[in-house]
């Protein structure tokens, strides 16, 4: 199973890690789209079908809280998972994030593996295609 | 004076974690500025505490960040991405400060500054005396960091 992933950072640098460390991490990755705001990022949806975002807090024009907001009153796109990435890991703000729809929260800076265990626990696939709820019924976890 | 030695220690511990996990440098402290910086990035900060962080760079260093950040070679390197990698650097490193300063506040950052140059030179100097001033070299190279807190006692 492959996936549509759509980046939202406003740092090309930034950009790049997140699109590499997936890309590493084995997830079957069909398209991957990037946006620099939140307005580039609905823009892009408008455009192309996702199956999740992941997005930065800190941006310039809209951002990235204001992006879910606009995503999660949509009815087209309040459904796609997205993983907010940001240096501004408060519990407060983390506690708007997930109260706002957001589904997995990594605090900057991160490993590698806290993105890959992210993502695997919000798309719900490992990187060869099982189903999270398998692997954590087989390892006794509880998600 | 409690507070600022609280601060300065959270800043440190920032500093060694952005640059462990995101750029694979590690720093150690070092006794003051060797004047050869080449690249400046800055950010502000507000909410409960409020002031600015400046960090300056030597060249090697940066670029090694930046390689090793974006995992490239020296003839990928360009000014574009030099920008994004600094400017993230004192995203990561300012958050990450406010994060183990106070996890229970919300801060806000400004979006990261960036200059390159011959013009960085110096510039982290004549700052006021509440500034917290670290000093770090690796076998990379040479940074300084400065958290200031204009018209504020951090003590």
């Amino acid at each position: 199973m492959s996936f549509n992933v759509l980046i939202v950072d406003d740092s090309n640098a930034m950009r790049a890690v997140i699109k590499k460390i997936i890309a590493m991490s084995g997830f079957k990755i069909d398209e991957c789209w990037e946006a620099g705001n939140g307005k580039e990022a609905l823009e892009a949806l408008s455009h192309a079908w996702v199956d999740v975002i992941i997005s930065d807090i800190n941006m310039p024009e809209m951002n990235g809280l204001e992006l879910l907001e606009r995503l999660k009153k949509d009815e087209l796109y309040k459904e796609i998972p997205v993983i907010m990435i940001s240096t501004e890991g408060s519990a407060e703000r983390m506690e708007k994030a997930f109260a706002q729809g957001a589904q997995g929260f990594i605090k900057k800076p991160f490993l590698p593996e806290d993105l890959r265990k992210t993502l695997y626990e919000v798309i719900g696939v490992g990187t060869d295609g099982q189903y999270a709820e398998d692997t954590a019924s087989a390892d006794g976890l509880d998600f | 004076m409690d507070n600022m030695l609280k601060i300065q220690q959270a800043l440190t511990d920032s500093i060694f974690e952005v640059f462990e996990k995101m750029f694979y440098v590690f720093l150690e402290p070092a006794d003051g500025p060797d004047g050869a910086y080449h690249y400046r990035a800055g950010i502000n900060f507000s909410g409960p505490l409020r002031g600015e962080v400046t960090a300056v760079f030597s060249r090697p260093l940066a670029e090694v960040m930046l390689k090793n950040m974006l995992n490239i070679g020296d003839n990928e390197i360009n000014e574009g991405l030099m920008e994004d990698c600094l400017k993230e650097s004192l995203n990561m490193i300012c958050g990450n400060f406010l994060s183990k300063h106070d996890s229970t506040q919300v801060f806000d950052l400004s979006i990261p500054t960036y200059a390159s140059g011959r013009q960085v030179a110096g510039s982290t100097e004549g700052i006021d005396s509440e500034a917290v001033t670290l000093d770090f070299q690796s076998a990379q190279g040479r940074l300084r960091v400065v958290m200031a807190f204009p018209g504020r006692d951090a003590s």
